[in-house]
């Protein structure tokens, strides 16, 4: 059996070479062999992370570790792969998943300038590096290290259309709030490190399982490193950047935001559940806010018009769903989630996105019809939807009823019923989005502006027409709180298409690839996994109704229009209005931010200048001062400088007096 | 009359030269105080020579009267070259080296 | 009764009185004449102290030589002038205070200080002793003397130089 390690090490470097190779080769960047170069490295990665696991043996790992930062004590720091079943599947697919987007790029970024493309690919090879890196670390530095690069790259891909004042809030956004998360990480691996004395993982597995660990003060470490999970994977209250992520290129969502960096907390947690095996407290903590996530990202997305805001809130819950396994203790259950939700995830993100680059424009609403104009998108986002409602036979099936099966196990009857509402409402708000944009035909309710033909095709053509032209539909009445926010006109398909078609192949082989491995994780490998725990022989069977009854209301409220949206919408009343509003989140944000940041910055530069300034002016002042009126001492008159000595011996002798 | 007597009326002489050089306008009028202040001076080596039977203080009151001699010789010659040049040989009046 | 502290007190009375002139008078030609009196009275308590060189090297260049260099100071300035220089004093209180204090502080001093009591006994020709004195143990200060009236002359002779 070959050594994974080096084939890891390789999957690894590869992309730093592409990284390396467009930064400076500046020529090769601004031309158009940039985006292939990316592609065939990330291809090339690809092919040594399938070697690496499959050279891997169950129960054994590779490390090739080197000495980063040297003590006395041994070494602070270590760089290096360390390779088990874990890292080497997760390894596979962020190779996998990032090599279909790169491959997906290509077409979907055609219409960039070449410097701008250049800059993309150069920055998806960079992501690459960092999330291997992240992926094979050995150790909490270089975790750290990657984790921060990888909240980088993400700024840097969600800014790619910097010159939207949006999306470069959005990237400043999202920046900031996995950097709050970021600090409550430091702090924990700080605070690990001076409780154990080593930041590698193996040595701080054996050390728990030889029981030396000491417990008083490892929930403070447990706590920190949660919260760096928090940001980076979304768990409420953090979760609020990643719909505003959206603005970044589809290709990068899918990616970033659904496969791998938002998986980097989950990944973190199936790293170093035995660490938080140790306190049950925090455990349940993270569980409980998992699946409130879940139940909280699965309303918001009922609600939403924009088909990439959908994709982002459901993300946000199936990360709440993993989240909750781990709380469980079952980590298992959630890094399978994580495997199969990588892949239909990007799948639905790609399909998405062939639809964006279709249509011209996000909202569902100017959509309608679309599976008989793009019939194998159609297809494949059928499949990914179904794999995403947890229907049988597809991936997702297995793995959500593994976490159901695991957080109802594990003794949590609250989150379990979240999670369960969470699931239905799932099949719902999904299928909603399929029968809004592919199946139904244009209803009264939603008649556009530009309305009047009956066609879906000319339906289409005028609202991609009419939206880029400025004018024109951004929602109907019956969506309220639609987000029309359209791709700038240099990556839209072009206005006036007179007919939405299927991608061009670059676009839709990644698409087909991505479906095919939906199915084929689903019927294949997962169901061979035995979890650890045994489920409920009813667990099945409630999860698929829950999902049927999903499917079936969105049936009957947008397809067959039997059951009117509106009247359900005003019937849970509250709900949908704080729904729409967010829940006032990003508000309560802005507020603490005024409040809290602003507010000490204030008090501290009060401070700064009138007490440190302060004391700094009134010295000098003083000095000056000082100096005036001494120097009146000095009048230039002989006279008064006897006198001045004669003073001098005076007190000479009246010293010399009393001094005896 | 003992020691004491000598050396207090040296002081006494000397206190008075002190005020002179203070209180006076006029630079020759310093000058004169000056000389007060060093025939005291001259007075309280002389006395000590003599109640001490040692020589060393009258060659050093020699010593004294020569360099006051010479000393007063070119505080006036200044105090006639500052006349020429100011116009005045008032104390108040020399005060370039005002701070 | 002696006659030693009959004099004493009598020149005592005479050096106080003439040296409070000196710095009193507003007269500066008057001051001039009050300090030669002080001068000879100075000599006369040399004579007291029994050391006869000294008083008449005091007459000689103090009472003869300073007084008439002071004089003809001051009537080359009265000239410049071309008035009488009469002058007033300043700021008398502090410079009574400064001088009293003084005055004080170097009484205390005598009060406790170990003096010797009597007169011890006198060698014979003191003049003769001075003058070895100064040749042999004090011969440096001597030459160095030297040097500095000779720096003076040129001195003077420098300022005395017409303005050309």
């Amino acid at each position: 059996m070959t050594d994974p390690g080096p084939l890891a090490l390789l999957a690894w470097l590869l992309p730093a070479a592409a990284f390396l190779l467009l930064g400076v080769a500046v020529p090769l960047r601004r031309s158009a062999a940039a985006g292939w170069t990316s592609v065939l490295l990330a291809g090339a990665a690809l092919w040594a992370a399938f070697a690496a696991w499959r050279a891997g043996t169950p129960g054994e790992h590779a490390r090739i570790l080197w000495e980063w930062l040297p003590m006395a004590s041994g070494p602070l720091a270590t760089v290096g792969v360390l390779v088990d079943a874990d890292s080497a599947l997760m390894l596979l697919l962020v190779a996998g998943v990032s090599f279909l987007v790169q491959l997906y790029s290509l077409g979907y970024l055609e219409g960039e300038p070449p410097g701008a493309r250049g800059r993309y690919f150069a920055y998806q090879s960079l992501f690459a590096f960092s999330m291997m890196g992240l992926v094979l670390a050995p150790g909490f530095v270089q975790l750290f290290v990657c984790w921060e690069l990888v909240g980088l790259c993400s700024y840097l891909l969600i800014g790619y259309w910097y010159q939207r004042p949006e999306a470069a809030r959005a990237a400043v956004k999202a920046f900031w709030i996995t950097k709050a998360g970021d600090v409550g990480l430091l702090v924990g691996i700080v605070l690990l490190w001076r409780h154990a004395g080593t930041l590698d993982y193996l040595e701080l597995l054996d050390l728990v399982d030889a029981g030396t660990l000491p417990l008083a003060g490892l929930e403070l470490i447990t706590v920190g490193i949660y919260l760096g999970a928090m940001g980076k994977s979304a768990q409420f209250p953090l979760h609020v950047w990643l719909p505003d992520a959206m603005e970044g290129p589809t290709p990068v969502s899918a990616l970033i935001h659904a496969a791998t960096m938002v998986t980097a907390g989950v990944y973190l947690f199936t790293r170093t559940i035995w660490l938080f095996a140790q306190t049950p407290e925090v455990l349940a903590a993270v569980g409980w806010i998992g699946a409130f996530t879940a139940l909280l990202a699965a309303t918001l997305a009922c609600v939403q018009a924009d088909i990439k805001r959908v994709l982002a809130y459901s993300t946000v819950s199936q990360l709440g769903y993993m989240m909750a396994a781990m709380g469980a203790g079952y980590a298992a259950a959630g890094f399978h989630h994580l495997l199969t939700h990588g892949v239909f995830k990007a799948l639905l993100f790609l399909a998405a996105g062939a639809v964006i680059h279709a249509v011209g424009t996000n909202d569902i609403f100017a959509m309608g019809g679309l599976a008989r104009r793009m019939p194998q998108t159609a297809i494949v986002f059928l499949v990914g939807t179904l794999s995403l409602a947890g229907l049988p036979f597809f991936g997702g099936f297995f793995s959500k009823e593994e976490i159901l099966g695991a957080v109802w196990v594990g003794g949590h009857p609250v989150p379990f019923l979240m999670l369960a509402v969470a699931a239905f409402l799932t099949a719902f708000y999904m299928f909603r989005v399929v029968f809004i944009a592919f199946f139904a035909g244009p209803a009264p309710g939603w008649a556009t502006a530009a309305a009047g033909h009956g066609s879906t095709v000319a339906r289409g053509a005028a609202a991609g027409h009419g939206s880029v032209a400025g004018h024109g539909p951004t929602a109907g009445p019956a969506a309220p709180g639609a987000h029309g926010a359209t791709p700038p006109g240099g990556a839209a398909h072009g206005p006036g298409t007179a007919h939405a078609h299927d991608a061009p192949w670059v676009m839709i082989v990644p698409l087909w690839i991505l479906a095919l491995l939906s199915v084929a994780i689903g019927v294949t490998v997962v169901p061979h996994r035995a979890p650890d725990f045994e489920a409920p022989a009813a667990l099945p069977w409630v999860a698929v109704l829950l999902s049927l009854g999903g499917v079936a209301l969105a049936w009957l409220a947008y397809q067959r229009r039997a059951v009117d949206p509106d009247r359900l919408g005003r019937a849970l009343g509250a709900v949908r209005d704080a729904a729409l509003e967010r829940f006032w989140l990003d508000e309560a944000f802005t507020a603490v931010y005024r409040l809290a940041v602003l507010g000490v910055a204030r008090i501290v530069g009060w401070i700064d200048r009138y007490l440190v300034d302060g004391v700094v002016n009134v010295l000098s002042a003083w000095t000056l001062t000082s100096g005036d009126r001494l120097r009146r001492l000095q009048t230039g008159l002989p006279q008064d400088y006897v006198y001045a000595v004669a003073l001098g011996a005076i007190l000479l002798i009246a010293w010399s007096q009393w001094a005896r | 009359m003992p020691l004491q007597a000598y050396l207090t009326l040296a002081a006494v002489l000397f206190a008075i030269g002190l005020f002179g050089v203070i209180t006076r306008r006029n630079t020759i009028g310093i000058l004169l105080g000056i000389e007060l202040m060093l025939n005291a001076v001259n007075v309280n080596l002389v006395a000590f020579a003599r109640f001490h039977a040692d020589a060393a203080g009258l060659v050093f009151t020699v010593f004294t009267i020569c360099v006051t001699v010479a000393e007063v010789a070119l505080g006036l010659a200044l105090v006639i070259l500052i006349f020429r040049v100011r116009g005045t040989a008032v104390a108040d009046h020399l005060d370039l080296l005002r701070g | 009764m002696s006659l030693e502290p009959v004099a004493f007190g009598a020149l005592a009375v005479l050096l106080i009185g003439s040296a409070l002139a000196v710095v009193l008078t507003k007269n500066l030609f008057h001051s001039v004449l009050y300090l030669a009196l002080m001068l000879t009275g100075t000599a006369g308590v040399f004579l007291l102290l029994e050391a006869e060189f000294l008083a008449a090297v005091q007459i000689l260049l103090y009472a003869g030589g300073v007084i008439t260099i002071v004089v003809f100071a001051i009537v080359v300035t009265e000239r410049l002038v071309g008035e009488r220089i009469s002058q007033t004093s300043r700021s008398l209180a502090s410079g009574a205070a400064a001088a009293v204090a003084l005055l004080v502080a170097v009484l205390a001093f005598l009060r406790d200080a170990p003096l010797p009591a009597a007169r011890p006994a006198l060698a014979d020709d003191l003049t003769r002793t001075i003058g070895l004195r100064v040749l042999t143990d004090y011969v440096l200060a001597f030459e160095l003397l030297a040097v500095l009236f000779l720096a003076g002359l040129l001195g003077a002779i420098y300022f005395a130089r017409p303005d050309d």
